[in-house]
């Protein structure tokens, strides 16, 4: 509680040396406080213009190929052939690609999030709760770049020779990794959602004499189903608008795989398209808008999605308030109903990919120890069922963190021998293949604090305005709602709209302040996230005895809400860093050069960045094996390195406050 | 009182590191121009993009001009011939690297486009080392871009050990100057007919080598200058009496191999100052030299 002295001690000052002045400033004190209060209502428009500008400058340039093949033509086409005479763009091959894949992600991620999740919030110690969530925090912090080397390096090359296909480029391949990226999304907001669950729901299922596994999978699992449900969502948003990773491994062949679920044909999706062909088009082209018209596709497929999901957990959120009970019931009447039909498609699908990836020989055992497995199901004992039911919920944990050591343990030991001082310190030579990083890891660091140069005050004024200045209203839940859109925004999406409004448009140029504007414009509704968050947590009882002092709402804000949530702002935005430099799509358009003797010496200048770096090694520089690992691990540990901090940050901060 | 300490001491901290990257960035910045500089002159800085088969040449160029020119700054991007042509005809760069010549419609809305021809490619058909084929006729490369080939055991003397011998078919991406080569043009393969849908589409010519470097049963396409060590690039002829031609410079130079074209540059107007400076250098005997390196053939 030392907290409030502090504060009001250093209010008490304060107030003395104002007195005399009150009388005579009233006025402009009044002033000052209407200019202070329209600049952050200004900066909270910026969400809502960012938007709006990413909305108009999509469909502008997007604008002459709907006009031309009209939009059904666009989506329902199954050729996309922009080279050909005539040149042909049908998306629909694109959209089957990015479903599918998606879909098969979450066939892969979906179980083990579920498990994991089950694991952390009901069955862990303490010390191995405190050992997974840094992890999966891990897996989350790691860049896209950085698992489509792994997954085109290690995971293609398995895949290739364990079903000795031709190319390991495969649908597959795409799955898995994104799979892997959906998982902490999913497990985080499942684990949240089966810990929010009322204590006395499992206290009573365990007093009726209810084994843990009963009480977990009839009580607790039903119980957090819509809470789960918006998780996976949220994972299948996350997927959808991957691009790097999926560019990487995909094989990107424009075609429908024949059969529909032959997951080891090459797929091309949405976003992987734009990621290989947007740098190459010719601008106001047919071609070019093509590609804009994929990306508002895109953007409201991902929009679609995201809102579903915000709307689920606003829901939950609400019933756990106590209010809109009906509304839930509905839903989960829904949800009942419909468990059935989905549980037997769910079941169907896995027996035809059992069939199709696996010899027969393989696939009909298989099944019949399922099937088996099935029938047996309801005749073992309760303890039988739930020893069965750990053991697969620790299977689940185990290949999860086995995901991360191999994952890790490839890059360092590859990586490891590539660092030194020189690599750290010089120029790459001979197109990356000697030579060091230095101006990479220079560029980096310049895109990533300009971003957050950009988007932390309109971050932070946004929030204040939104918690300390309004209640809910019209103009705060279009502010919120376009926040959740900002947020849902495929990261490419962002580079394609830097390319148009910042580089043509405004004729920055691919320049360094057209990756900072981009990449900030990328993080700012996490920074507005974080700094509510922290907000709203600073009692209102501290504002209150403020005012009640005489001092102004801007006294009050700078003076004593502002200082305690300081630690969750920064942690917010140290994270918010953590993702900017590990980002690839935004920038790759926008901001970054293959090669550079200088470092940039003015905002106009071009830079290199690590993550684009890598890409190129990785995907078109033969021969470069020791420094692209190096690149990867360089670019690893600095993206580790920062969330690192942000935790040990929040971790600390969180101690001190229940403490 | 100790939370507030705390924060200054976080912000302080803070601060400092701040500083001390920066002047470490700055510092290093310093060490990075010293060499040979000469501290008087102006520096000046020149952007190049476009072509990604045009970019080994100009970084290598590049690396060698300003070796001896240190206040010169050359920056270099990819992005393709369409980037090149496009940026440098809206002077977003200076120099715009193409692998085709220009379009009709690019023609006519940057008629100030001056062409400069740098060097003479062919494009090469590549498969991994571990395929025994040692040539292959036009007609049946055609016939496997078109998808009526989808096996090496179909073409005479190929064979890929330890695989089902399936023909993973790799291209470039639909704005790649190298495809639109190898797909239209007269010199090319496919003259007009569009390739199998089923084909990998990679980004780069890098891509496409790095691609078949690791799979067993590909072929693809790549400019001469990336053939290396890791891929095997295959004689070519056309008509069973004719002789397989081999994709070197030798038989570039002479026109004996048939899949062959020009790489160019692009300046808006006729170039002055560093920009044609450049340009020069890589015409000169010096900078063909490097073109001759980078597996590339040499203008004349």
């Amino acid at each position: 509680m030392d907290l409030n002295n502090g504060t009001i001690e250093e209010s008490g000052p304060l107030r003395t040396r104002r007195v005399p002045q009150i009388p005579i400033s009233a006025q402009s004190r009044e002033r000052k406080e209407k200019v202070i209060k329209t600049v952050w209502f200004l900066t909270a428009l910026s969400a809502i213009l960012a938007i709006f500008f990413i909305l108009l400058f999509l469909l502008r340039d997007s604008l002459p190929i709907f006009q031309q093949a009209g939009i059904v033509q666009f989506l329902v086409g199954t050729t996309w052939y922009p080279t050909g005479s005539p040149p042909e763009y049908g998306i629909f091959v694109l959209i089957v690609g990015t479903v599918l894949v998606t879909l098969g992600a979450m066939v892969f991620a979906v179980p083990l999030s579920i498990g994991c999740a089950i694991y952390i919030s009901e069955l862990a110690p303490l010390w191995a709760k405190n050992l997974l969530k840094p992890a999966i925090e891990l897996l989350a912090g790691i860049p896209s770049v950085v698992y489509g080397f792994f997954g085109l390096i290690v995971l293609t090359d398995v895949i290739r020779t364990t079903f000795d296909i031709p190319t390991g480029e495969t649908w597959l391949a795409g799955s898995i990794l994104l799979g892997i990226m959906a998982l902490p999304t999913i497990i985080s907001i499942s684990e949240d959602a089966i810990s929010m669950v009322p204590r006395e729901y499992k206290e009573g299922s365990l007093a009726i004499g209810a084994t843990r596994w009963q009480t977990i999978s009839q009580v607790l699992i039903p119980s957090a189903l819509s809470g789960i449900t918006a998780a996976v969502i949220l994972g299948f948003g996350r997927a959808i608008g991957e691009t790097m990773a999926v560019l990487m491994v995909t094989g990107n062949a424009a075609i429908i795989p024949d059969p529909i679920w032959n997951i080891l044909s090459p797929v091309r999706t949405l976003t992987g398209t734009l990621g290989i062909e947007m740098g190459e088009v010719a601008v106001g082209s047919d071609h070019y808008a093509a590609l804009f018209g994929i990306a508002v596709i895109l953007l409201a497929i991902t929009l679609i999605i995201n809102t579903v999901a915000v709307v689920i957990l606003n829901n939950l959120r609400e019933r756990q308030m106590g209010s809109a009970p009906t509304r839930i019931t509905i839903l989960q009447n829904l949800i009942a109903r419909l468990r059935r039909p989905l549980v037997i498609c769910g079941l169907f699908l896995v027996v035809i990919a059992i069939i199709m990836i696996a010899p027969l020989s393989i696939a009909l055992p298989t099944l019949v120890v399922l099937g088996a497995a099935y029938c047996v199901k309801d005749r073992l004992s309760p303890h039988t069922a739930e020893q069965v039911a750990f053991c697969f919920i620790t299977a689940a944990v185990i290949i999860v963190v086995l995901i991360l050591v191999v994952l890790l343990q490839d890059i360092i030991i590859h990586g490891l021998p590539a660092l030194s001082w020189e690599f750290l310190t010089q120029s790459p030579k001979d197109l990356g293949r000697a030579g060091g990083i230095f101006p990479a890891i220079v560029g980096s660091l310049y895109l990533v604090f300009g971003a957050i140069l950009f988007a932390l005050p309109l971050g932070v004024g946004a929030a204040i305005y939104l918690i300390e200045y309004t209640t809910e209203s019209t103009v705060t839940r279009i502010i919120r709602t376009t926040v959740d859109l900002l947020n849902g925004t495929p990261s490419i999406v962002f580079g394609l709209f830097g390319l148009a409004f910042l580089v043509y448009f405004l004729n920055f140029g691919v320049s360094l302040i057209a990756g900072q504007i981009t990449l900030g414009l990328m993080v700012l509704p996490t920074i507005i996230r974080a700094t509510e968050e922290s907000l709203k947590n600073i009692p209102q009882s501290l504002r209150e005895g403020s005012l009640a002092l005489g001092a102004t709402r801007w006294q009050t804000i700078y003076r004593v809400v502002l200082p305690p949530a300081i630690p969750g702002i920064m942690t917010g935005t140290i994270l918010s860093i953590g993702r900017a430099a590990g980002e690839t799509a935004p920038i790759m358009f926008t901001a970054v050069v293959f090669s550079q003797r200088y470092l940039p010496s003015s905002l106009t200048d071009p830079v290199m960045a690590l993550p684009y770096h890598l890409y190129i090694l990785a995907t078109n520089v033969p021969g470069s094996s020791t420094n692209k690992y190096g690149t990867a691990l360089v670019l690893l540990l600095l993206v580790i390195g920062i969330y690192a901090v942000a935790i040990v940050m929040r971790s600390h901060f969180q101690k001190k406050m229940r403490g | 009182m100790n939370l507030k300490l705390n924060i200054r001491l976080f912000v302080t901290v803070g601060l400092i590191v701040l500083l001390a990257g920066a002047i470490a960035v700055a510092g290093c910045t310093d060490t990075m121009q010293k060499p040979g500089a000469v501290p008087l002159v102006q520096k000046q800085s020149i952007k190049v993009s476009g072509s990604t088969t045009v970019l080994p040449i100009a970084q290598k160029a590049a690396e060698a001009y300003m070796a001896t020119h240190p206040n010169a700054d050359i920056q270099i991007s990819g992005g393709g011939s369409g980037v090149g042509i496009q940026q440098s005809g809206e002077k977003t760069v200076d120099i715009g690297m193409s692998s085709r010549d220009l379009k009709a419609t690019e023609n006519t809305k940057y008629p100030n486009l001056v062409k400069h021809i740098v060097a003479k490619d062919g494009i090469a058909l590549v498969v991994n080392p571990k395929n025994e084929i040692r040539g292959i006729q036009a007609a049946t490369v055609a016939d496997i871009y078109t998808g009526k080939i989808t096996l090496w055991t179909q073409v005479p003397g190929a064979h890929v050990p330890d695989t089902n011998n399936q023909i993973v078919v790799i291209g470039r991406d639909s704005a790649s100057g190298t495809r639109e080569f190898f797909d239209t043009h007269a010199n090319g393969i496919l003259k007009g007919t569009p390739p199998t849908k089923s084909m990998l589409e990679k980004n780069s010519n890098g891509a496409v080598a790095q691609t078949i470097t690791q799979t067993p049963g590909a072929i693809g396409y790549v400019s001469i200058g990336f053939v290396t060590g890791d891929v095997k690039a295959l004689p070519v002829w056309y008509n069973d009496s004719s002789a397989a031609v081999a994709p070197t410079r030798e038989n570039v130079l002479s026109g004996a191999y048939p899949i062959n074209r020009e790489l160019f540059m692009f300046t808006n107007s006729q170039p002055s100052g560093l920009v044609a400076d450049f340009i020069g250098f890589i015409r000169s005997p010096e900078g063909q030299k490097i073109v001759e390196e980078e597996g590339f053939v040499r203008i004349s």
